[in-house]
């Protein structure tokens, strides 16, 4: 009986939330539009990074670049090898993933504030990495699909026509990565709920207790880098969309990599739901920052104020807040009967 | 469902405009044009480490204005919306697709910046709206008229400029020994282009070349190495920033060779800052070329543009930027697109006002230097493919010589 409920309540909550992201352009401006597709690139980013750092226990200062790989890996393939922008987002995944799993290698030996330089170092030197092979990557100009690659960039001349409806680009590319963005979190969701789940829960919470109940520490660790970093990837695929067809190195400087962890831990470490809300607040409270004073290094004291009243405010994050409101109906979910 | 519902609403409302402006143009409809008004749109940089060019922006929009005053063209007023990119590409992207799709302009209109304006090309060429005197001396405005026939480009291209110096060193200064700095991108490579062609078989007189990136903090060990390599003619084809700093690195070293500036950073407040920067004595014999009146220089005292273009900026820009040369540049052309506009017909479509800028034979531009005629044919799309050498001295710059071509 509860177990029905319980999945009842799962089918509730994702319809919910579909139903949210289907009716939301309805009250949104084409520019509101667009910085919701912006926030929903994050989004699927910052899922990646909670099941490394969240779910796993490794943090990961480098998610950034893994966003870059996936971005330049779109860009590349479709400026240069003719491909359609969409058919490469999941292209862009893989190779993502492969990076994540190099990035993960050092994780087998070094943990906690170690392994987080180790990982700023990736972030902080993917920039100078792009420009070093211009190449491929078009140096410090970057690459911009929206000149020479137009007809391959979906969206990029007004309007997008599918199964008879049209919409307008911005709506398309904000259906477009929160339509992943759901698909991938359900995925996310069935993921850490099973097997999976538990072994990365295990090596969080205690690495010897985990090896002794038979649990392969490095194989997870370098298996939770490799998946998030198929998720970073996706979401810097779709970054180069949102981002009018054009990537350049200073879009993935280090800081698009703390801003990733700043949503991580604002949205809730280990709650999915709360990674939405992390990812609205690193896209819109910045801008909220920018618009209440200009004068120089303002908008950051406020960005830094925001997030520490949200940390000593809700010490689980957005998504901990989440919880809490529903608590009074989970819990009766949740219980077990006698 | 909803898209679908708000498109149709759309293509009512739309439908509606359209048989209204029928109605009162007489004429099919062109975006942008009412009875009353064209609008027009582009980027610029009024904000980031480029905001100085925004006067370009600032200057035509007064001058607009001003014609506005005047009974506009053929009574219709030209509304000029230009929006911040912060010199950044991506963000031009973003304002053009806004301004064509959603502000629904006629023409977009002096966007600044070559990467800028390569960002937009192939949009605005697919969808057929013009790219009108693009801010930009890259070459490929003119040559590549072909492929893209919806846009055009204004200033002297930055391969010509970079030619005549090329051609006067090689017939004054026989024995130079020339070290060229230059920025390390499309725009600093074509003037680089441009010395090597002027100079032809003294090409040999090129010692060193030295790039930098937009990203370096300063050009120090460029101007070194230059300097060690026994330069005595120093090519700056840098923006403004760097420029200044060529100056001031150079005095640092004790290096005073004669300098040639390229025209993107020889505006007079700039020079007067690299002097400061450097002394009066390292800036004093460079050479770089004019084709706008500079409002500074005493050569136009009582010039009756000059004066025009003060009461102009008093009047419609708070009497901003009467010092700046780019305000001149703008408002020269703002008065080539008027010009156009007004050989477009009574009622311009997109298509008109093309092949009135591909035919101008403009004599009477006043903001531009006596004898620079802004002309163009379908086969020769360089407006202004015309200048003037000159001569820094004692704080001003002093033209030299007859007007030269820029082929």
């Amino acid at each position: 009986m509860n177990r029905v409920l319980r999945i009842a309540g799962g089918v509730a909550f994702a319809a919910a939330a579909v139903a949210l992201v289907l009716v939301l352009p309805h009250w949104l401006s084409d520019a509101k539009a667009a910085e919701f597709a912006r926030a929903g690139c994050f989004f699927i980013a910052i899922i990646g990074l909670n099941l490394v750092t969240g779910y796993t226990g490794q943090i990961s200062l480098g998610h950034g670049a893994l966003m870059a790989v996936g971005a330049y890996t779109t860009a590349i393939l479709t400026a240069d090898h003719g491909l359609r922008d969409l058919w490469t987002i999941p292209l862009a995944g893989l190779v993502a993933m492969a990076a994540g799993f190099a990035l993960g290698l050092p994780a087998r030996r070094l943990s906690g504030l170690y392994l987080a330089l180790a990982t700023f170092a990736f972030a902080v030197a993917m920039p100078a990495l792009l420009k070093r092979f211009s190449g491929l990557t078009g140096g410090s100009q970057g690459i911009n699909l929206f000149d020479e690659a137009l007809s391959r960039s979906t969206g990029a001349l007004g309007h997008v026509h599918l199964a008879g409806w049209t919409l307008a680009t911005n709506d398309f590319l904000y259906y477009l990565t929160w339509g992943i963005g759901l698909v991938l979190s359900g995925a996310a969701w069935l993921l850490v709920r099973g097997r999976l789940g538990r072994a990365f829960r295990a090596v969080r919470d205690s690495e010897v207790a985990a090896a002794s109940s038979g649990i392969n520490i490095s194989f997870y660790k370098t298996l939770a880098f490799a998946i998030s970093g198929f998720y970073a990837g996706v979401g810097g695929s779709l970054f180069v969309l949102v981002s009018n067809w054009f990537v350049s190195p200073s879009t993935f400087t280090f800081d698009k990599s703390l801003l990733l962890v700043v949503g991580a831990v604002v949205g809730g470490l280990g709650s999915l739901a709360g990674m939405a809300l992390g990812a609205l607040f690193i896209q819109f409270v910045p801008t909220w920052a920018a618009n209440l004073s200009s004068a120089p290094g303002a908008p950051s004291v406020f960005f830094g104020t925001a997030i520490v009243l949200v940390m000593i405010l809700l010490p689980g994050g957005l998504g901990g807040f989440l919880l809490k409101l529903t608590e009074p109906l989970t819990r009766r979910l949740y219980t077990r009967s006698e | 469902m909803r898209a679908m519902g708000k498109s149709r609403v759309l293509f009512g409302v739309f439908g509606a405009l359209v048989v209204v402006s029928a109605a009162s143009a007489g004429g099919a409809s062109t975006p942008g044009v009412t009875s009353k008004q064209i609008l027009i749109g582009g980027t610029t940089p009024l904000s980031g480490p480029a905001s100085a060019y925004a006067a370009v922006a600032k200057g035509a929009d007064a001058y607009f204005k001003y014609v506005n005053d005047h009974g506009g063209v053929f009574g219709r007023s030209i509304k000029y919306k230009y929006e911040d990119d912060a010199y950044d590409p991506s963000q031009t992207i973003q304002r053009t697709r806004d301004l064509v799709q959603n502000e629904k302009v006629f023409a977009i209109y002096n966007t600044l910046g070559t990467e800028q304006n390569l960002a937009v090309r192939s949009y605005l060429n697919q969808l057929k709206v013009p790219q009108l005197l693009v801010a930009s001396g890259a070459s490929t405005w003119g040559n590549d008229f072909k492929k893209y026939p919806w846009t055009i480009g204004y200033q002297p291209s930055y391969k010509g400029e970079a030619t005549i110096y090329g051609r006067y060193i090689a017939k004054t200064r026989p024995n130079a020994r020339i070290g060229v700095l230059y920025q390390n991108d499309d725009y600093g490579k074509e003037l680089v282009a441009g010395l090597q062609r002027g100079l032809g078989q003294k090409a040999k007189l090129i010692v060193s070349k030295q790039g930098y990136d937009v990203t370096d903090t300063d050009v120090k060990s460029q101007i070194a190495r230059l300097k060690s390599k026994k330069a005595n003619t120093l090519m700056v084809f840098a923006t403004p920033k760097f420029a200044i700093q060529s100056y001031s690195s150079a005095r640092l070293l004790g290096w005073r060779p004669l300098v040639f500036v390229n025209a993107v950073s020889s505006a007079s407040n700039t020079m007067t800052i690299a002097a400061l920067a450097s002394s009066k004595r390292q800036t004093e014999g460079s050479i770089s070329i004019a084709f706008n009146k500079d409002p500074v220089n005493p050569r136009w005292k009582g010039d009756k543009a000059v004066t025009l273009f003060r009461t102009i900026l008093k009047k419609y820009n708070g009497g901003q930027g009467l010092t700046d040369v780019y305000n001149v540049y703008g408002m020269s052309s703002a008065f080539t697109l008027v010009d156009a506009l007004k050989h477009a017909g009574k009622n311009p479509t997109r298509a008109s006002v093309m092949r009135a800028v591909t035919h101008l034979d403009e004599r009477n531009n006043p903001f531009v230097l006596p004898g620079i005629v802004i002309r163009t044919t379908p086969t020769d799309h360089f407006p202004i493919a015309q200048a003037r050498l000159e001569r820094y001295h004692n704080g001003n710059w002093v033209y030299f010589g007859s007007i030269v071509h820029i082929g």
